[in-house]
């Protein structure tokens, strides 16, 4: 269990975590999301205990850690952006190495190793030097040590970077498993990652949290209403007649262009309400038959790129706010405006990365 | 902290570092062996190890520099310090790790002066008088050299001002003797060494306020002590200046005198340096 309240960390003039407060409970996955130099390693730093903080406190299951560091940490395991290996040791030394430093008991380590081994899948690489192996493994073998001691909290700092696909449906899986009874916090950039694995989302930017939320509830809400993606066949007039019957419907887009008898739409409707099946027969009996029908909830990429954007320019909050003019057709991708702000962020990304570097 | 020890320990020896450490080191000593107790037929132990003090200032840094320097840059420091261990054992740890490999080199010298009684007669109180000053010395530095390593990510900034500092100690005897001795001058040094002072306090707690008042303070009082004792400031500078001069605190053992209140010099720097590398980690970490 993790307690974080209202910590703030400064370097310099530069506020990297900016009044932060959460709680993980035992069993749960917590995702940080946010584009690079939000604050995700900074906080993550903190928490296990690497680097101060300007103000609030870290609690880890009872254990200040900053009063009690020892303890605290005892309840850790970590793995950094960068994997804390030594180049010149073997994998099995270098996890030796690990489970001396974290005093796990003489009489269960080999066991403990051998475990370790095994689901990380690096059997095969554990007599080879760290410094010869590839990305992948030494991010699994950053994993290992991380999970040395089994402790109660793992913190991951981008868990997956440099994993082949398949691998990555590996670890995530490992993950899962591994929250049955740890506690975990992971952070990411890769938004897929976050919503696969991850009980609650935190999207950080700037060092502020932005939204709070699980991954299904984030997509629901943030778009504010259910939009129900159409291709028809038919008669625009005779659709919108069809349509227009059923009262929970809200809204119609029509896209434009339609080719060959084909409308497409999207029709909205108020969060709760599922339309789908008197959309159907009504559309059947106008006999208009629905080549299409999904349902177009905002994607994590959409929000992700919706509340770090707005961020600029509204005040805290404001992402959760619901907007009038319905959601974005995110269908419609990629549009001018998302590729703008994609080259937007990327550009605020740049311009902080060079701050940082200054600092 | 054992841990950390025998991978300390471990990483000398997989890498080159412990054995070029240890061969230099005897060949330097083995030379200078053959040539006063071989050749010119010394029964002194004590001339070898005092000529060959300047050893130091190369080799220190060689075993040092990589201790802290490198886990900085590696970023395994994350590690260490995210462990249950305590800052101050892990220092403890690899500073017993890297006066092993220096114990190494002292067992096997310790076998020389039994060698040459093979020969002859020699006074063995004063053979190993000496060779556990030089082992205090070289204690006292390796303190030095994690010390420095600890402040920087770069092993070669930490090999050089290690390098310098070590250096500074061993020629501060020569220094000591230009300096000027009235008292006039040890007043004008005495009060650029607290503006110095003040102003390193200054970068190091970022507080205009607290290192410019004691800054005054100090000056006040020096001067005060000046105009009321002007006889204290007689030689003073050359008195403040030998604490520095840590070689010369070894002479004393070559000459047969087993000196007590060196030993107890040379063991409070091995725990001031010991404690102001825990405090340099932790500002970093703090700050």
């Amino acid at each position: 269990m993790i307690e974080v309240n209202n910590l703030v960390k400064r370097f310099g003039d530069h506020l990297a975590v900016d009044n932060l407060s959460f709680t993980v409970e035992k069993g749960q996955i917590l995702g940080f999301l946010g584009p690079n130099g939000a604050g995700k390693s900074t906080t993550m730093n903190i928490v296990t205990g690497y680097i101060s903080a300007t103000e609030g406190s870290v609690i880890i299951n009872g254990h200040d850690i900053f009063d009690e560091p020892e303890e605290a940490k005892k309840c850790i395991g970590y793995l950094p952006e960068l994997p804390p290996l030594y180049q010149d040791m073997t994998v099995k030394e270098y996890l030796n190495f690990v489970a001396d430093l974290k005093m796990v008991k003489k009489s269960e380590k080999n066991k403990m190793i051998a475990k370790i081994i095994g689901m990380t899948k690096i059997a095969d690489v554990s007599e080879r030097l760290i410094k010869q192996l590839s990305k992948g493994f030494k991010q699994r073998v950053g994993l290992a040590q991380a999970m040395m001691g089994f402790p109660d909290v793992l913190i991951l700092d981008e868990p997956t970077v440099g994993l082949d696909p398949m691998q990555i449906i590996e670890i995530r899986d490992l993950i899962k498993r591994l929250s049955k009874d740890h506690t975990i916090i992971l952070s990411s950039h890769i938004l897929s990652e976050v919503s696969a694995v991850c009980d609650t989302v935190m999207i950080i930017n700037k060092g502020k949290l932005i939204v709070s939320d699980t991954p299904d509830n984030l997509s629901k809400h943030i778009g504010g209403s259910n939009g129900l993606h159409l291709q028809i066949k038919g008669d625009k007039e005779k659709i919108n007649a069809a349509l227009s019957d059923i009262e929970e419907i809200t809204k119609i887009d029509y896209e434009s262009g339609a080719k060959d008898g084909i409308i497409t739409l999207t029709a909205y409707c108020s969060e709760d309400n599922d339309i789908r099946e008197a959309v159907f027969y009504a559309l059947s009996d106008a006999r208009c038959p629905i080549l299409n029908m999904q349902s177009s909830n905002m994607s994590l990429e959409d929000i992700f790129l919706e509340v770090t954007q707005s961020k600029g320019r509204n005040k805290h909050g404001q992402g959760l706010g619901r907007r009038k003019n319905g959601p974005v057709k995110s269908n419609e991708a990629p549009s001018q405006a998302a590729t703008d702000q994609v080259a937007a962020l990327q550009k605020e990304q740049n311009q902080e990365t060079e701050s940082e570097e200054e600092n | 902290m054992l841990a950390i020890y025998k991978k300390e320990l471990k990483s000398y020896f997989t890498s080159m570092t412990g054995y070029v450490f240890i061969a230099f080191f005897l060949v330097i000593i083995g030379i200078y062996y053959v040539i006063y107790n071989m050749i010119q037929l010394y029964a002194n132990f004590e001339y070898v190890l005092s000529s060959v003090s300047f050893i130091f200032i190369l080799l220190v840094p060689i075993l040092t520099m990589r201790l802290m320097a490198e886990e900085n840059k590696q970023k395994t420091d994350q590690l260490l310090f995210t462990s249950p261990l305590p800052v101050g054992k892990i220092i403890a740890g690899k500073y017993f790790a890297v006066l092993t490999v220096f114990l190494t080199v002292m067992g096997i010298i310790s076998l020389y002066p039994l060698i040459l009684m093979q020969f002859g007669t020699l006074s063995l109180k004063v053979a190993y008088g000496s060779i556990l000053g030089f082992f205090l010395l070289g204690a006292a530095y390796i303190a030095i050299g994690l010390f420095i390593s600890a402040l920087t990510e770069s092993q070669v900034v930490a090999a050089v001002v290690s390098f310098v500092v070590i250096l500074i100690t061993a020629l501060m005897d020569g220094i000591v003797n230009l300096l000027p001795k009235d008292k006039k001058s040890a007043w004008i040094i005495l009060s650029i060494i607290i503006i110095v002072l003040c102003w390193l306090a200054y970068l190091m707690m970022n507080n205009l306020t607290i290192s410019l008042s004691a800054g005054i303070i100090a000056e006040v009082v020096l001067t005060v002590f000046y105009l009321i004792k002007p006889t204290v400031f007689d030689g003073l500078v050359s008195r403040v200046f030998n604490w520095f001069s840590v070689i010369a605190r070894f002479d004393n053992y070559t000459q047969g005198v087993l000196d007590l209140s060196s030993a107890v010099y040379f063991i409070s720097i091995v725990f001031l340096f010991q404690f102001l590398t825990v405090q340099a980690i932790k500002k970093r970490r703090w700050s």
